[in-house]
């Protein structure tokens, strides 16, 4: 079991997990935890109400422009400050396409074809108008490549969504739906569809070589073209991919919303987007979209509330997607300051479980290293106390119970170097 | 001695223009004391904005909320608190107070933990505390303007200045502003403890070494970012005449962060300079929307965001040509 060369080396967490893998039973459990899921989403979708339905297709945007801006923030570690620029410049296409070249209007319906046409065409508008921001980018990073998104995002909101002839002088730009999707919830699905599509191909760009190198940027740019990585080329196509994915959001945020008007695209959603990825654990798809949705259904969860929805509307006088904002603030400043791995982080316990890992509370891997952990870790090592495989540890899956986990799990109130406790707590198992 | 020449320079084409075209009311002269006014608040913010990219090398965002929370405050203790009559003055002097505090509670719960943290995550730090403040002040006044009565209500309400008629508490602006950026000018330059928050800019662990406290430093610039933003709030929103909430974050800030680019970044002067070319460049472009025509409409209505397109097309060709700024050094 490779007990001789852990004592030389000590743990080999990585190769740990490598060599153990859950049973039949095991994984049974883990795939059906993951079909759960699934299905638990497209049972909501399908019994709540509509008016909940049009709320999922919204969280299911929010996730997808969660994960246009992970590639940015998360993946090459720059901030995008004008990402309502492109979600708004490509739902504008995608309104103006339908409204004004294929004569759809909210009586007579759209084509299916129409449909296609605008979002393929959201698609490209907003991977162009991310293209035009990452050739800047070539030249700035950092902090003054905020600033540039930061103009480019005002300049958008400010002179492109006021032309008269794309947002109809403030009225707005109708984008009516297309023939079959006409209803709430036959959106929400489509939506959905879409999201798993851009997790699919986000996933699939990450573990290529593509996503290696984009990845290699983040952490050192100087390193990474010594490696033959072509900085430049790579992070531009990052920015690509993130506006292609922006665009999908825009185009089917037009849909969702029926009529486009130029305030649902401002500064500071474009703020609460850069947040919202933040709290969800930079660089994690699960987190992020998980997070998104959070952000995007929170005022409606809350109203849910009827003691808090009570007090804010009735006694207190406001809307609670105020509230949100406020809530939505403080949850991106503790996770900051005090959780640097975000929402991700919090839940990767489980995520990892689902990976086919063992459960474990212990951070491995994600976000800072433990201070003091690490010590104990490496004493618990010493101590032998990290010897994993016990017989019955490799069927037993209600695994928060594993002695592998114990040992270096939450035994915090316990002194470091008495190592019977933990193992008489081993043997409760 | 760059600084000494393009100072006059601009001082010399203001003057120029202002005395070449003395009272005609409707002209772009006009719109360039408005502009240099206007142009005085960016100055103000950017000042803050400098002040702290000099101490802890990052963008803050919440610069402008300084403002408007001390606006808001001001507003509270004067318009709100009618049983005790708070002089004008005093209530200043309590909001600027107030934000200094919330400056410094900032400092010790935000930026001192992300010391060392990369610059990025404390940008998107100061953000979320800008959205914060939006939040609650949306939260505590709603959305609709309120009005806040200028400084000056005692002096006469407008003044006559080269034949143009401008608000009094225009001029003082510019005053204040001016004052400011030959104090701070000079605390960067001259003393020790100026010296010393440059040096910890610089190299953290090594103003430690030499014995200077880095988190006294620290305290130091974002609690005198945060006065110089009480400032600008109190200031501007009288002027601009509605107070909502985020008023100075989506009015001011985006201006304010092209005035200290144009400026250089580091420079203090710098950050006057650019304010000044920023509100008069944007002055004169609504003029000019405003003024000539294509065909027989206004560009205005053709563009109707014309305006904020100069200005931030000026942003990125400084950003991209000379991200220095005029002003700037590598310091």
């Amino acid at each position: 079991m490779g007990t001789a060369t852990e004592a030389i080396t000590g743990p080999l967490p990585a190769a740990e997990h490598d060599r153990w893998r859950p049973t039949a039973a095991g994984w049974a459990a883990r795939v059906g935890v993951l079909v759960a899921i699934f299905g638990g989403v497209v049972w909501v979708t399908a019994t709540v109400p509509q008016y909940w339905a049009d709320r999922i297709s919204l969280a299911a945007i929010y996730a997808v422009i969660g994960l246009s801006l992970n590639i940015v923030l998360g993946y090459i570690g720059q901030v995008s400050l004008g990402h309502h620029g492109f979600v708004g410049i490509a739902a504008f296409v995608a309104a103006y396409f339908v409204s004004e070249k294929m004569g759809c209007t909210p009586q007579l319906g759209c084509g299916l074809d129409h449909f296609g046409g605008a979002l393929f065409l959201a698609v490209l508008s907003g991977g162009l108008a991310a293209m035009l921001l990452g050739l800047v980018a070539l030249r700035i990073r950092g902090l003054y490549l905020a600033l540039i998104t930061l103009a480019y995002g005002f300049m958008a909101e400010r002179v492109i969504f006021e032309i008269p002839f794309l947002t109809r002088g403030g009225a707005g730009m109708p984008a009516p739906r297309p023939d079959g999707f006409t209803s709430d919830r036959a959106y929400a699905y489509l939506t959905l569809i879409f999201l798993v599509l851009v997790i699919y191909v986000d996933w699939r760009l990450v573990r290529s070589k593509v996503g290696r190198a984009i990845l290699s940027i983040k952490h050192s740019e100087p390193v990474a073209a010594s490696y033959g990585v072509n900085v430049t080329g790579y992070k531009v196509l990052a920015f690509i991919v993130s506006g292609l994915f922006a665009g999908l959001a825009g185009g089917l945020f037009a849909f969702r919303n029926l009529n486009v008007t130029s305030p649902d695209f401002n500064f500071s959603i474009a703020l609460l987007w850069v947040l919202m990825v933040v709290v969800g654990g930079l660089g994690n798809r699960t987190g992020v979209v998980c997070i998104s949705a959070f952000f995007a259904l929170f005022p409606f969860l809350a109203e849910l509330i009827t003691p808090l929805e009570r007090f804010v509307s009735g006694t207190y006088g406001r809307s609670l997607s105020q509230v949100a904002l406020v809530f939505g603030a403080l949850l991106a400043i503790l996770t900051i300051v005090q959780f640097q791995g975000g929402f991700a982080e919090q839940i990767s316990p489980i995520t990892r479980w689902l990976r086919g890992q063992r459960f474990s509370m212990h951070p491995e891997g994600h976000g800072p290293p433990p201070k003091e952990g690490a010590a104990k870790h490496a004493l618990m090592a010493k101590l032998g106390l990290h010897k994993k495989s016990e017989p019955h540890a490799a069927t037993d899956e209600s695994a928060s119970v594993e002695p592998g986990s114990q040992a270096v799990g939450p035994s915090e109130e316990q002194p470091e170097e008495q190592p019977t406790p933990a193992g008489a707590r081993r043997e409760d198992s | 001695m760059r600084t000494a020449i393009v100072v006059a320079a601009i001082t010399a084409l203001v003057t120029i223009v202002l005395f070449g075209g003395a009272g005609d009311a409707s002209g772009p002269n006009a719109f360039v004391v408005i502009g240099i006014s206007q142009g005085a608040v960016y100055g103000l913010v950017g000042l803050g904005l400098v002040l702290v990219y000099k101490g802890s090398r990052v963008f803050n965002f919440a610069q402008g909320e300084f403002g408007t929370i001390a606006a808001f405050i001001v507003f509270v203790l004067i318009e709100q608190v009618r049983s005790v009559n708070i002089p004008y003055g005093v209530a200043a002097v309590i909001a600027i107070i107030g934000v200094v505090l919330i400056g410094l509670i900032m400092e010790r719960l935000i930026v001192r933990p992300l010391l060392n943290a990369p610059r990025i995550t404390l940008l998107v730090a100061t953000i979320a505390f800008a959205l914060l403040a939006v939040g609650v002040e949306l939260l505590l006044f709603l959305p609709e303007p309120k009005t806040l009565a200028p400084v000056l209500s005692k002096l006469p309400f407008e003044v006559q200045i080269f034949g143009f008629i401008v608000e009094a508490q225009r001029v003082l602006v510019v005053g204040v502003l001016a004052a400011f950026a030959g104090v701070l000018g000079y605390f960067f330059s001259k003393t020790d403890l100026g010296l010393a928050v440059l040096a910890t800019s610089q190299d953290a662990f090594a103003t430690r070494v030499v014995g200077i406290g880095v988190e006294r430093m620290s305290r130091f610039i974002w609690g005198s970012a945060a006065f110089l933003g009480a400032v600008a709030g109190i200031l501007y929103v009288p002027i601009s005449g509605a107070l909502t909430p985020g008023a100075l974050t989506s009015g001011v800030l985006i201006p304010s962060f092209t005035a200290a680019v144009i400026g250089g970044m580091t420079s203090l002067p710098g950050a006057f300079v650019g304010g000044v070319v920023v509100g008069m460049i944007q002055s004169v472009s609504n003029w000019a929307f405003g003024h000539y025509s294509l065909g027989d409409r206004l560009w205005q209505d053709i563009l109707p965001g014309g305006p904020d397109a100069v200005l931030m097309l000026m942003l990125l060709i400084v950003l991209l040509a000379r991200p220095q700024g005029l002003l700037g050094t590598e310091a």
